[in-house]
């Protein structure tokens, strides 16, 4: 009896954080439906009758965000659409617009063709220049991004940024010491600096959240979730050739900085700044 | 193809309900307990109607104090019209639909 009394106490306990948890992730002028939930929720006769009722909070919510989203002005228009993907589309293009060229120039000045691994003749013979070049443009492609505020375009060029980076301070501490050791990396760098993006982009973008609250745990979190997808879906690759030879300093190093420089892109994005 | 809008059986339980006083409020808890809906069906289609303009709502003071006040509820003139319209529509088809959880119907 006196678990059964302790237990429906927790359960009102519960209730009632769950309601308290719920009413933050509504915005100050959008919790009328919710406060009457809520309010109602005080006709339960019971902590579990009160818990079970508080749990229609959720799919409440759900529908609560979802319609203000659908309502924001300009939102969803056609037009909206359109300057949104143009402005990426500029983004884009603006930082390859860069890379290109001046990839171009490089090898023509010193003579060099675009080969990877350890061919002689190759651009790998300038390390610092092609670097340079790699993360001058995609920099320069999210610098671009963020000033037409395109989101999408911010992001991708924060991919490249990562990949390019962490790459290149690789490269140059070991070189390519084999082909399959290189390609294996590169692979798990890349997908882990795009989730490391993806998961902080979106831990820290919800309102009011724990997440959007602590930051720094955001990213440290979206980082070492990103650093252990991209070693397990490596290892799923070909676990004996590829797992054992893959540099987890360098995947693990794009997947924290990604999720940093998600974050200052989101940062940079709100409260005040609208993406098109 | 997609459904017409309010026509599911829970909003038509909903409007069915409101119907049968169309002048009186009514408590979401109430509502609840008697078409049998939990919270998170219930409330989404209050909101929904109320965006329509079939539903009016309004705050009432608590009848103990210390409670927060209560929302209530009641079928706005257009509502009403619109669900008794809604529910002849969706007669037949709830009586079949009915008349199927009948033991021996099949």
């Amino acid at each position: 009896m006196q678990m059964h009394g302790f237990l429906g106490r927790l359960a009102d306990v519960l209730a009632r954080q769950l309601l308290s948890w719920l009413r933050r992730r509504v915005e100050p002028g959008s919790r009328e439906w919710l406060d009457a939930l809520t309010a109602e929720s005080e006709c339960a006769d019971d902590g579990w009758q009160r818990l079970r009722w508080a749990l229609g909070g959720v799919p409440l919510v759900w529908t609560i965000n979802e319609r203000r989203q659908l309502n924001e002005p300009g939102r969803g228009t056609m037009r909206a659409l359109i300057v949104r993907g143009v402005a990426n589309i500029a983004a884009i293009a603006g930082g390859f617009a860069v890379i290109i060229p001046a990839t171009d120039l490089a090898t023509d000045f010193f003579r060099c063709h675009l080969l990877f691994g350890s061919q002689p003749g190759g651009c790998q013979e300038h390390p610092f220049v092609f670097a340079s070049i790699a993360i001058g443009g995609a920099v320069l492609g999210m610098i671009i991004a963020l000033a037409l505020r395109a989101r999408f375009a911010a992001y991708w060029w924060a991919v490249c940024s990562v990949f390019n980076t962490v790459g290149s301070v690789w490269y140059l501490r070991s070189g390519i010491v084999d082909l399959p050791r290189y390609g294996a990396t590169q692979s798990a760098m890349l997908m882990a600096a795009t989730f490391g993006v993806v998961l902080a982009a979106n831990s820290v973008g919800a309102p009011a959240s724990f997440l959007s609250r602590h930051r720094i745990a955001a990213h440290l979190i979206a980082g070492t979730i990103s650093f252990v997808m991209a070693d397990f879906l490596i290892r799923m690759r070909d676990r004996h050739v590829v797992a054992d030879n893959v540099n987890h300093y360098a995947v693990l190093g794009c997947a924290m900085f990604a999720a940093i420089l998600a974050g200052l892109i989101d940062r940079h994005g709100s409260p005040k700044w609208r993406p098109v | 193809m997609p459904r017409l809008p309010n026509t599911s059986p829970q909003t038509l339980s909903v409007l069915e309900l409101l119907l049968e006083s169309p002048r009186s409020w009514h408590y979401g808890y109430a509502l609840s307990q008697l078409t049998g809906l939990k919270s998170g069906t219930l409330y989404p289609i209050l909101l929904r109607l109320a965006d329509q303009g079939w539903l009016e709502t309004r705050w009432t003071e608590p009848e103990q104090p210390g409670r927060p006040p209560r929302h209530t509820y009641r079928l706005t003139g257009e509502g009403a019209k619109a669900a008794r319209t809604k529910l002849a529509e969706a007669a037949p088809s709830r009586m079949t639909r009915r008349l199927a959880f009948v033991p021996g119907s099949r």
